[in-house]
């Protein structure tokens, strides 16, 4: 340290990697996360089939988003079989290339044999509606249920190797020390479940039928998944007293000599504990459970906010020359235009399924009969589950 | 007919057993994220550069001539030199300390093994280069790089650096930053003949060569002579020219750096 010597000429080095690969980080952890909410209620637990239709709702939607996020950061994206023509089992980067693709349709499957079900009965009906269902169910069989069991557990197997490689690719990194611990594999997992965990108590509250199991397993969710964040945190800052860890020692510099390190970091901080304390509170008071939609947001910006500091902020700290680049999200489709562009598309995608799809039906759910009539909220998700 | 049979089955092992070798040995070149083996270049040679700070006198004529040789977009750098005001620590007195930095065409090229398309490789001769017309632009050897060596041109959308200026090496020609430099600091050759000016002053100065952020494992082959141990790794240096603000204290940028 030597505040004695002043740079007078360098370049600022710009960011590489644009807002596209933060909306990617987070599809894609909601979608393997949301996964393994839906998991128990697919495999039988009577109490978490409320929450798996949610969740495979939000799963197969960030599922279908996440690649074409991931496609718009690549600067030259029309170049993208050649991922697949030139396969290089050393890249992290080129095996997720290889697992990606499985897992997406793996999902997509999934969610068609969930949801086929319930689309059987509209089979029968004369409309436009009736007519998607029967090209989409492909017959009027029966789903097996053993089916449904293997291509969950199958699923669940690749969402295990999408947050293995989306995790190391970043933390091999050795350029970036910030980067380059590998407690970012599991910062990934932990701060993806507390997103899915809040996506499903925002879908059950805007999506309904509104389910109390639902609410109380995704608060309890959010809250371990919230503690083992914290957990993770400390873990790596242990490392990094303990042992000989730059990663740490990167960190420390950047809020040490930067104010907003050290608004961001409290903000994390402060957002993580209000969470926390939101879930316990709503826990402890049932009556006031109708407000774990708040809670949901909350976790969703938590969610958002972990990558876009991981991939966004850490960028900004320069590598060898001094100081930090002063970077201004652009409004073009290599900033917010991105950013609004991909949550848009989610949403219309969310809402063309919840037209063509009666997947509130599904996993032995109560659907309403028409797709154009309003689903009826007094039924408070099905009885049969309480 | 013993015989036979057994040279049969022998024969058949030999087959199988190198049936079921060649896939695997094709798959497993290298362990996740460790070095592919090398193409192309010559490989009785390993370039290298060698810069004598003592030399240097920041003119930036090798920014400019790499500039105009190798085409880069404004703002962005192949090479360029750094400069920093210093003080003595002994008498406190303050000079001026130029860095040239470029690629440092590492033995253990940390940009290299990343490359999901293997449009960046390292040439026998140990120079990185990037094979424009495959890379995908995913910019992950350019967050790689703990150098800054590396940048997404905004001409082709492609990972651009510095390749020692191989186009200029192959026709017997010397990189446009060494050829243009006034002081002579820049010294490129083979570290491979040990008659080559480098080889020499590289065995003649050994003790005194500094390499940048040794301690990232990259084996850098851009040696500096009289180098100040403070800017071996990243400097702890108080940024002045982005300190500079407008009257609505708005960050007022130099020409290049609005991309």
């Amino acid at each position: 340290m030597n505040s004695a010597v002043i740079e007078i000429l360098a370049p600022r080095y710009q960011i590489a990697w644009y807002p596209w690969a933060v909306q990617y980080f987070f599809m894609i952890a909601l979608a393997y996360a949301s996964l393994w909410l839906a998991l128990p209620g697919l495999l039988g637990a009577a109490r978490w089939k409320a929450t798996a239709r949610f969740a495979m709702l939000g799963a197969m939607t960030t599922a279908i988003v996440a690649p074409i996020a991931l496609l718009a950061d690549l600067h030259q994206p029309l170049r993208f079989w050649h991922f697949y023509a030139y396969f290089t089992p050393w890249s992290w980067m080129s095996i997720g290339s290889l697992m990606l693709p499985p897992f997406v349709f793996a999902i997509i499957a999934l969610a068609w044999l969930v949801w086929r079900e319930p689309m059987l009965v509209w089979r029968q009906r004369g409309d436009l509606f009736g007519m998607i269902a029967r090209l989409v169910t492909l017959g009027s069989w029966q789903t097996p249920r053993l089916l449904v069991v293997t291509l969950a557990l199958a699923t669940t197997a690749l969402s295990l190797g999408i947050a293995v490689y989306t995790g190391s690719e970043v933390a091999i990194v050795k350029g970036r020390p910030l980067w380059n611990t590998v407690w970012l594999l599991p910062f990934f997992a932990t701060t993806g479940l507390i997103g899915a965990g809040g996506l499903v108590l925002l879908l059950s509250r805007i999506a309904g039928p509104r389910d109390p199991d639902t609410a109380r397993n995704m608060l309890w969710v959010v809250s371990a998944a919230a503690v083992a964040t914290a957990g993770v945190a400390l873990m790596w800052v242990l490392e990094g007293l303990y042992m000989e860890n730059s990663s740490v020692a990167a960190a420390l510099r950047s809020v040490r000599h930067s104010a907003e390190w050290r608004s961001t970091s409290a903000w994390g901080l402060g957002v993580g504990t209000a969470l926390t304390l939101g879930c316990l509170l709503l826990l402890w008071r049932k009556p006031q459970r109708g407000w774990s939609w708040i809670v949901g947001l909350v976790a969703l910006h938590l969610a958002w906010m972990a990558r876009w500091v991981v991939l966004m902020d850490v960028q900004t700290v320069q590598k060898q020359t001094a100081g930090y680049l002063e970077y201004t999200v652009g409004w073009g489709s290599s900033g917010w235009l991105g950013v609004v562009g991909t949550f848009g598309l989610w949403i219309a995608l969310i809402l063309v399924i919840d037209m063509l799809v009666p997947w509130r039906g599904a996993l032995g759910g109560t659907a309403a009969d028409a797709p154009d009539t309003t689903p009826d909220y007094s039924a408070k998700g099905a009885a049969s589950h309480g | 007919m013993d015989l036979a049979r057994r040279m049969f089955m022998g024969q058949l092992a030999r087959f199988t057993a190198g049936a079921s070798l060649v896939p695997l040995a094709t798959v497993a070149e290298a362990a996740i994220n460790e070095q592919p083996p090398r193409r192309g270049g010559d490989p009785a040679k390993r370039y290298a550069m060698l810069i004598d700070l003592r030399r240097c006198i920041g003119c930036q004529a090798c920014t400019v001539s790499c500039h105009l040789e190798n085409d880069a977009p404004l703002g962005k750098f192949r090479t360029i030199v750094s400069q920093y005001e210093v003080d003595d620590p002994e008498t406190g007195d303050m000079s001026t300390f130029f860095l040239p930095r470029l690629c440092n065409h590492c033995d253990n090229p940390p940009c290299v093994p990343v490359c999901p398309v293997q449009a960046t490789y390292q040439q026998e001769d140990g120079i990185v280069v990037v094979d424009a017309e495959r890379c995908v632009g995913c910019a992950y050897c350019v967050q790689a790089c703990p150098y800054d060596a590396r940048f997404i041109n905004d001409k082709t959308q492609t990972a651009d650096k510095c390749t020692f200026c191989t186009h200029r090496l192959e026709a017997g020609l010397l990189p446009a930053c060494v050829e243009s430099c006034v002081g002579g600091a820049r010294i490129i050759g083979d570290l491979n003949d040990p008659e080559s000016t480098i080889s020499k002053m590289v065995a003649e100065h050994h003790g005194e060569l500094k390499v940048l952020q040794p301690e990232k494992g990259t084996s850098p082959h851009v040696f500096y002579l009289g180098m100040d141990e403070r800017f071996i790794d990243r400097p702890e240096a108080f940024a002045s020219i982005w300190d500079i603000h407008g009257k609505d204290n708005e960050e007022l940028h130099y020409e290049f750096s609005g991309h």
